[in-house]
């Protein structure tokens, strides 16, 4: 469809969906980084039983406090490249607060202090020498409130190329095309590319931010309740979006809406007062969930 | 004891209440309320009619005593009578939604026993028009009119000194405004003449404090929001600021005197060399911009402050470094708030006259009349003249100077200040309108 793509010139290089590439490297992280921290309840949970071995994310008893309040408990989690992973949960159990660990956003928020380890591709992204401006074009976040710069729709899908430092203009074309295709948005604004994104609609709002986030080409899309503003045709739309995207990004997304969990996402994980419950395949988590906790939240008894 | 008799009473348009029939229950009573035809207040009451009327009373004695009945009614009720349908509770907030509902409710509140009327005691039952306001509705209206009556007078407040100021000025030193009064310098020991030279000794002032100013405040404002993380040395610089903006401006002035002296002093003593040793139009202006200083600092962090922090978090998000989220986000949509805030700071140090009284402004200065130098009639450390300081001279330092010429020179210090606060106005509006691209 359009051959303009492989000229691009970002780090398009992307390692392939290895599902069940036995004993990657990194897969086979230590568990005892910190042996002095007492294993709370929630660490005794029995073993999960997942297929994943070839996680690109894995939290490894990850704490995080604001200031002395403590969000986040122990959270040990995979996340599978490729694939679109969904987190669920009642209001303030601590998911954005995870999300936002993923891209170091947190770091922004004064007396946020973090323990244990976040592996991204190995390598532990919460130590201080990691780059995170690095970090974050390989890990962008899609907003639950659509914020489109007051810029033209152009300007806005180049803008991560342009503070990267690429100038070319035939180099940003492509970009843009390119990534609004990818966002479903390009036959809609293609005739409007110079006009100011504030003039879409709440819906292409999302969409050009999702199109904004992809220009860089980032290895994870983190979305945090992107369709809790939108109207359902809109959401529909960013559904389908998600899982065209599936595969080619890894997809982290947060969402309230038990369908919409259950309708775009390979695997599901559920977070009760900062603590992961359960995580597994969507279709058992929906269906067959191991913990009552869970059920409960799924069919709507609590939270 | 003596059974109760229950009579209904109907009320006349005078506001009195003319009895009616008598009934052995109360229940009987409420029932034949049915035969009510409720009016509203505003409609003409029929007298002949004695059931058409907006209020209607259930007066219960006994049989034996003389009725007499108290000034206030036991119960009251409200019913929304002239519509048919079900609800509500009678209370002022709920109405019973129709007679029938207002009927079936006083039965079942006498059953229930909430409800007891004894010997002289009354019920009372209003009629409201579905849509009419409740008297505590129009009692809300009319706090609320008065509020903003009052709001309002104090704002045109406001404006009434402003626009006597402006008129008096303006009738007062009409003779003396024509463009040679701009442009001749003050003749005959000021009496005649024009203000030129105190008008270039004022641009100058202002340009060079705003010169000084503007980049030191706009910077400082952007690293206080962007930047600063909330410690104790934020907290130290914050306090400076406040303190500063507080500072009455003669103190600014006897500041500047004694910066003044100590650099005479380390030139004279040391040889070191400093920017100035003498009162001079770079002493002022450097006096101007210490006064300006934190209010330009505050008016641009506040003006960094309305740009909503989603932008920021969706740049950083994409890998832009703190710099470039300023440079490419934040500064574009704020610019027109730290401009305007700059610029008001204009007016202000044009219109001050203490801080420059003592530190470099001076009662006259002879300058040239003719030539390039009438444009540039001061060097940076020579003294010079201002607007603000030829006024205060004029009007009460020298005698013989009309009237005219006071009142002309008053005129064109407002209108320079209301010139550039107008400028202000329009450009925040430009740019504005401009952010629709
Ligand atoms: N900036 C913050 N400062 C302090 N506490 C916060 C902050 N953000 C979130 N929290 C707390 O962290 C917990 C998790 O919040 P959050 O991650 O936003 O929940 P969720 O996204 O699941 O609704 C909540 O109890 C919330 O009060
Ligand atoms: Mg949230």
């Amino acid at each position: 469809m359009d051959t303009t793509k492989e000229k691009h010139a970002g780090p398009v290089v992307r390692k392939p969906v290895v599902a069940g590439s036995v004993g990657a490297p990194h897969s086979a992280v230590p568990q005892t980084q910190q042996p002095s921290t007492e294993p709370s309840p929630e660490a005794q949970q029995p073993p999960r039983k997942s297929s994943l071995t070839d996680p690109i994310v894995s939290c490894r008893r990850l704490c995080l406090y604001y200031g002395t309040a403590q969000a986040l408990f122990d959270i040990d989690l995979d996340f599978p490249r490729g694939e679109v992973t969904a987190l669920i949960g009642p209001s303030g159990c601590g998911k954005s607060t995870l999300l936002r660990c993923l891209n170091r956003m947190n770091d922004l928020i004064d007396g946020v202090r973090t323990t244990g380890n976040l592996l991204l591709d190995g390598e532990d992204i919460l130590q201080p020498n990691i780059d995170v401006i690095t970090l974050r074009r390989r890990v962008g976040m899609v907003f639950q409130k659509a914020t489109p710069f007051p810029k033209s729709i152009y300007e806005n899908v180049a803008y991560g190329l342009r503070i990267a430092g690429i100038r070319k203009r035939s180099v940003l074309d492509a970009a843009v095309e390119r990534s609004l295709r990818r966002a479903a948005l390009w036959d809609e604004v293609k005739d409007r590319l110079h006009e100011s994104a504030l003039g879409l609609s709440g819906g292409q709002h999302q969409r050009l931010c999702i199109a904004r986030a992809i220009a860089i080409d980032p290895e994870i899309i983190l979305m945090d309740e992107p369709c809790s503003a939108l109207d359902p045709r809109s959401t529909t739309r960013i559904e389908d979006l998600i899982a065209e995207l599936r595969g080619q990004y890894t997809i982290i997304i947060v969402t309230h809406n038990m369908q919409q969990a259950a309708r775009v996402s390979d695997w599901a994980a559920f977070l009760y007062e900062g603590k992961l419950i359960e995580f597994g395949p969507t279709t058992k988590i929906f269906t067959a969930p191991d913990n009552k906790q869970t059920e409960d939240y799924i069919t709507g008894r609590f939270g | 004891m003596a059974e109760l008799r229950y009579c209904l009473a109907w009320k006349r348009p005078d506001g009195s209440f003319q009895p009616g029939e008598t009934f052995a229950s109360f229940a009987e009573a409420a029932t034949a309320l049915s035969a009510w035809q409720p009016q509203s207040h505003s409609g003409a009451l029929s007298t002949q009619e004695p059931c058409c009327t907006d209020q209607v009373e259930i007066w219960c004695s006994c049989q034996d005593e003389p009725a007499t009945v108290l000034s206030r009614p036991r119960y009251s009720f409200v019913v929304y009578g002239t519509v048919a349908g079900g609800g509500g509770d009678g209370s002022e907030a709920a109405p019973w939604w129709g007679l029938q509902e207002a009927i079936t409710g006083l039965v079942e509140l006498e059953r229930s026993g909430q409800l007891a009327l004894r010997h002289g005691q009354r019920l009372r039952l209003c009629h409201r028009e579905v849509f009419a306001t409740s008297a505590g509705q129009k009692r809300k209206a009319r706090a609320e009119n008065i509020a903003k009556t009052v709001f309002m007078a104090m704002a045109l407040m406001l404006v009434a000194p402003v626009l006597a100021i402006l008129v008096y000025l303006l009738v007062k030193g009409w003779p003396a405004l024509s463009l040679s009064f701009f442009l001749e310098n003050p003749r005959e020991r000021m009496t005649a003449g024009g203000i030129w030279a105190p008008l270039v000794g004022t641009f100058f002032l202002v340009f060079i404090s705003l010169l000084l100013a503007a980049p030191v405040g706009i910077l400082a404002g952007v690293y206080l929001n962007e930047y600063a993380r909330d410690n104790w040395l934020t907290r130290i610089i914050n306090l400076a600021v406040v303190n500063l903006a507080g500072v009455p401006s003669i103190v600014h002035a006897l500041f500047g005197v004694g910066v003044i002296m100590f650099f005479a002093e380390l030139r004279r003593n040391y040889g070191i060399w400093v920017p100035f040793e003498d009162r001079c139009l770079l002493a002022a202006s450097c006096t101007l911009a210490v006064m300006t200083l934190p209010v330009i600092i505050t008016s641009t962090r506040e003006a960094l402050a309305s740009v909503p922090m989603s932008f920021r978090e969706a740049c950083w998000n994409m890998g832009a470094t703190r710099w470039q989220t300023i440079r490419t986000i934040v500064l574009p949509n704020s610019i027109s708030g730290i401009l305007t805030g700059v610029i008001l700071q204009v007016s202000r140090a044009a219109g001050e006259t203490a801080p420059i009284l003592l530190t470099g402004a001076v009662f006259s200065v002879p300058v040239p009349d003719h030539g390039w130098r009438a444009f540039v009639p001061y060097g940076l450390h020579d003294r010079c003249m201002a607007l603000s300081m030829h006024l205060y001279t004029i009007s009460t330092q020298v005698v013989n100077v009309p009237e005219h010429v006071e009142y002309g020179t008053a005129v064109v210090l407002i209108g320079l200040v209301l010139a550039v606060n107008s400028a202000s106005i329009a450009l925040r509006v430009y740019l504005r309108s401009r952010k629709k691209w």
